[in-house]
């Protein structure tokens, strides 16, 4: 992956609206923008279009931007790639209709998946939309259970069940017997 | 504690928000504390998944965007400009024409004085600081209220433009005030939207 370094007079620079420097911005984290839209999304389609609804935002907004740093930096990009990731799944209506309960025909043909040795990626890609978001953001992102409820606009205890659930649907898809 | 751990309970010890009960029982259970080791295993794996890279190049289309969203907002720029600067003749010919210079002494009961006008721009600038410190606690917003933001932004800028344009043509001073005023009410509006997402988080 080529990383283009921003030290603090490149962020000023985009900060001016320069394109040159917004485009050093766009290669800098176009990967990790990616990666976190990809990774909540269900189809490669829909993280590109997240990419580019993100790093439009990014350039539109990053004069506002009060944070000093790389760092900082990073965490507006991806609070950002979140949220528009989040927003594109609500805008689909979530897709499926179980999302609040497990008992659904899907969740049924989910549990075929029981002793299925899928790989980690293909177990992710299989839980619903709100699960696989709440996972990622949590366990790889680092977000809290409050940020989460606060980004989709539910409660604390929304986003913990969710967690819940989505992992014990991967045990069962990666085929770990459950021991308790 | 007499029953195996659940999946949330051990979460909840992997969050370190675990109850002492389920925490002791762990302790002493093989088979929860093999699900707890699970669990850490999945989240490795989880944050060992490799980065992605687009598959298309992206930035072409994002620079379009941004290079046509400029150029709309400079048009209307240009627009707003114009047609400030056009009622404000309009009221002067409307009022009976071109006025005598500074002859008479004279002065329309609304006219806005150069003190008026800076007193706005300070009134704009106590709010851009008051904003300032809203924004650098950088919480995570929700959807609906980032949309709501990135709207009156977005306005804030349109105004900002004809500002530009109005203090470029030297536009009177009534109509840079209008503007300076929608300026205010813009960034009023804004810095609520964010007041309002601190007290909910107060809350």
């Amino acid at each position: 992956m080529t990383l283009v370094a921003l030290d603090e007079l490149a962020i000023q620079r985009a900060k001016t609206g320069d394109l040159a420097a917004l485009e050093n911005v766009y290669r800098a984290y176009e990967g990790t923008v990616y990666t976190i839209a990809r990774r909540m999304c269900r189809t490669a389609e829909d993280a590109e279009d997240v990419l580019q609804e993100t790093f439009l935002e990014v350039c539109n907004s990053i004069r506002r931007f009060r944070g000093t740093g790389h760092g900082s930096l990073t965490a507006w990009v991806k609070r950002i790639a979140a949220s528009k990731a989040l927003m594109r799944l609500r805008a689909e209506k979530y897709r499926e209709t179980d999302d609040l309960t497990e008992d659904g025909p899907s969740a049924a043909k989910r549990d075929s998946d029981v002793a299925l040795r899928l790989d980690l990626e293909e177990a992710l890609s299989r839980l619903s939309d709100t699960s696989r978001a709440v996972v990622w953001l949590h366990d790889v992102e680092g977000y809290t259970h409050e940020e989460i409820a606060e980004l989709m606009g539910k409660t604390v205890s929304f986003s913990k069940s969710q967690l819940s659930r989505a992992h014990a649907r991967l045990r069962r898809m990666l085929g770990e017997e459950a021991q308790c | 504690m007499l029953r195996h751990c659940t999946m949330a309970e051990l979460l909840d010890i992997r969050d370190g928000e675990g109850s002492t009960a389920a925490r002791a029982h762990v302790d002493d259970c093989g088979a929860c504390r093999t699900e707890l080791d699970r669990l850490y295993q999945r989240v490795a794996s989880l944050k060992a998944l490799p980065s992605l890279r687009p598959p298309r190049e992206r930035w072409s289309t994002v620079r379009e965007r941004l290079v046509s969203q400029r150029r709309r907002r400079w048009n209307i720029g240009v627009a707003v400009a114009g047609v400030t600067a056009a009622a404000a003749l309009v009221a002067v010919v409307g009022v009976g024409g071109v006025p005598q210079l500074s002859l008479t002494n004279d002065v329309a009961p609304s006219a806005i004085t150069p003190v008026e006008l800076e007193s706005l721009r300070g009134q704009s600038r106590q709010l851009e600081g008051l904003l300032r410190e809203v924004e650098q606690h950088g919480r995570v917003i929700d959807g609906l209220t980032a949309s709501a933001i990135a709207d009156l932004e977005d306005r804030i800028a349109l105004i900002d433009a004809g500002i530009e344009h109005a203090t470029v043509g030297n536009a009177p001073r009534n109509d840079l005030a209008s503007l300076w005023q929608q300026r205010l009410a813009l960034m009023d509006a804004l810095v609520n939207v964010h007041v309002r997402q601190v007290a909910y988080e107060g809350f």
